[in-house]
């Protein structure tokens, strides 16, 4: 479904990924682990159209995305729910996931959409009158998760949704993304939180210094020495 | 945890929870208002008419500016524009009129004609002025785009203007009516035509404007992108399509304001400088680039220059709302409407 090859990018003065090689199939739950600072987000980045790739490919279902601006790959079905979620402060929980749900033009389909958010997060639910600028970090995390899933994407970008997080609500996003997988959608989640992530996702990638060092399931990883010793603290 | 955050609402006193600033001018403006409109009803009449168009202008202004970060200087040119159109499509009809007195249509609907059309031109240049100029002026850069902006529709404005010299003179052209009729009475007062249209296309503009961008599927992605691009890019929002958006509805509805004023302020090629800097003021009193505060901030401020043109001198009609403007951003830097959060329809 997703497939990057050689990929290279970065910004204006400063090279963050070297030669990319990374895959997601329909379906699958793929993570994106490694240290602070190494281009797990640069990577998001650049497939959802934010930064530009220097060099490589980016297919998505076969067909070239790069150089893409990032509203047009959003319609293509990509969805990103960035690490700082990106909200409308000012509008209510309703209102931006109405907003969320821009390019889909049938009425009813949002109307069923919205529930299908709320009672994957009924604490959305709860408050949907509430505006988005007062939620707690907890709440704006899963109002960003449902913004994103408005549009109903076939395969959803998640960047780092335990970031800020108490263990509790961490544990609830997790749910919510297993949830989701169950269901059917692809996702592609950048986590710094390894030991659960390996247990949660099917596939993982290690990214460290903008190169993909390990791949592997979660049990492969999981069983890895320089994981045991670099992340787990084994 | 809810339960908490509901009690401790409630425990903040009622009136202080209510008596700010800003609740105290308005109120007060309130009860001048009402003093003088029984007093004097013209300055009522006036003051709504007049306020309705500032409204326009304003909310045009702060519109651009909360949506593209452009502190716009040309926005009194096409006030100027709207009068240009208004003058070049009324004349004709109005001979017309004049030929058949009897046509009632053309009597009554004629002068709308020029407003429409005014309205449209202008959205063309707002669609132009993006395409040509600040889409261009983002594609190189981004950095200190609010100065380079500036520079850039004040620079416009100086050509705006000397192209309208060259072309139509320095001397005033206006209309003195649209509507020959004689003045209609409103609750016991006699009001002009031309007064009481000027109101309503005001406040039915006004309205649509608010429906448009609190309900509309488009007016909530302008309003998005006022409060993160990053976010509305993500729901598949096109930048480029909204900035135009949002040009051609400010341009239009400022050109819409010269061409039904027309009968109060005749074109000349700076007919638009007073508009401009009333609506400045405006954005400036209601905290820049919220919608919703300026159209209240116009009438505020359209009432202050009655009062002051009428018990003061003409004179000071620009003195007076200066006054205010310093007062009120010594104690509320951020605007009477101002707050933290950033949006184009937000308190
Ligand atoms: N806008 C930017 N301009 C310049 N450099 C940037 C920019 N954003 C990120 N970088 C740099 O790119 C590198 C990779 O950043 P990135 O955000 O992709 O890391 P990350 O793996 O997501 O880290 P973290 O786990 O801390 O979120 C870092 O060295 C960072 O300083
Ligand atoms: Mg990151």
């Amino acid at each position: 479904m997703l497939k990057l090859k050689g990929v290279e990018s970065g910004y204006d003065l400063l090279q963050v990924l070297w030669d990319v090689e990374l895959e997601v199939d329909e379906g699958e739950f793929v993570a994106i682990l490694g240290p602070n600072g190494a281009g797990k987000t640069t990577t998001l980045r650049t497939i959802a159209g934010y930064v530009r790739a220097l060099k490589g490919s980016i297919e998505f279902n076969g067909k070239s995305i790069v150089g893409l601006e990032p509203h047009r790959v959003s319609r293509l079905g990509i969805g990103y729910v960035s690490e700082s979620s990106n909200l409308f402060a000012g509008m209510s929980i309703h209102e931006n996931l109405l907003v969320g749900a821009y390019t889909v033009k049938n009425k009813q389909l949002i109307a069923s959409q919205v529930d299908l958010v709320f009672e994957l997060f009924p604490r959305l639910h709860e408050r949907r009158n509430q505006l988005a600028g007062t939620l707690s970090g907890g709440e704006r995390k899963m109002l960003a998760i449902a913004r994103g899933l408005m549009p109903s994407p076939s395969l959803l970008l998640v960047d780092e949704p335990s970031l800020g997080l108490a263990p509790i609500p961490t544990l609830a996003a997790f749910e919510a993304l297993k949830q989701l997988s169950q269901r059917g959608t692809t996702i592609l989640l950048v986590e710094q939180n390894v030991n659960t992530t390996l247990h949660l996702v099917d596939r993982a990638y290690v990214l460290e210094q903008g190169k993909v060092v390990l791949e592997g399931t979660g049990p492969q990883l999981l069983s890895n020495k320089d994981v045991q010793e670099a992340y787990l603290g084994i | 945890m809810t339960t908490a955050t509901a009690t401790n609402l409630k425990q903040v006193p009622l009136l202080r929870r209510y008596l700010n600033l800003t609740s105290a001018i308005l109120v007060v403006a309130a009860a001048a208002m009402i003093v003088v409109s029984i007093q004097n009803p013209s300055l009522l009449v006036n003051t709504l008419a007049t306020g309705g168009m500032w409204a326009l202008m304003a909310g045009g202004l702060a519109l651009v500016f909360g949506v593209m970060n452009i502190p716009s200087f040309v926005h009194g040119d096409l006030f100027m524009v709207g009068t240009l159109v208004a003058l070049f499509v009324f004349t004709p009809i109005q001979s017309m009129i004049q030929d058949a007195p009897n046509d009632f249509v053309l009597k009554w609907l004629g002068p709308f004609a020029g407003m429409i059309l005014a309205f449209i031109l202008g959205a063309v240049i707002g669609v132009l002025m993006e395409l040509l100029l600040f889409r261009q002026l983002r594609r190189r850069s981004r950095e200190q785009w609010v100065m380079n902006t500036f520079l850039l529709t004040a620079g416009l404005s100086i050509m705006f203007e000397n192209v309208a010299m060259m072309a139509f003179g320095n001397l005033p052209q206006g209309i003195s009516r649209y509507w020959d009729v004689p003045p209609i009475d409103v609750l016991g007062v006699p009001v002009a035509m031309d007064r009481l249209v000027t109101f309503i296309v005001a406040m039915g503009t006004l309205a649509v404007f608010a429906l448009f961008l609190q309900r509309s599927r488009t007016g909530r992605a302008m309003r998005a992108v006022s409060m993160d691009e990053t976010g509305a890019q993500m729901a598949g929002i096109g930048l480029t399509r909204i900035y135009q958006l949002t040009l051609a509805l400010s341009c239009g509805l400022a050109a819409l304001a010269g061409a039904v004023l027309i009968w109060l302020t005749p074109f000349t090629p700076t007919v638009g400088a007073s508009p401009l800097l009333i609506a400045w003021y405006v954005v400036i009193l209601a905290g820049l680039g919220n919608v919703q505060g300026a159209v209240v901030g116009a009438f505020l401020v359209a009432m202050v220059q009655q009062l002051t043109g009428y018990y003061l001198a003409l004179n000071w009609v620009d003195v007076l709302p200066t006054g205010i403007i310093i007062l009120v951003l010594l104690f509320k830097p951020s605007g009477l409407f101002g707050s933290e959060v950033k949006g184009v329809w937000e308190q």
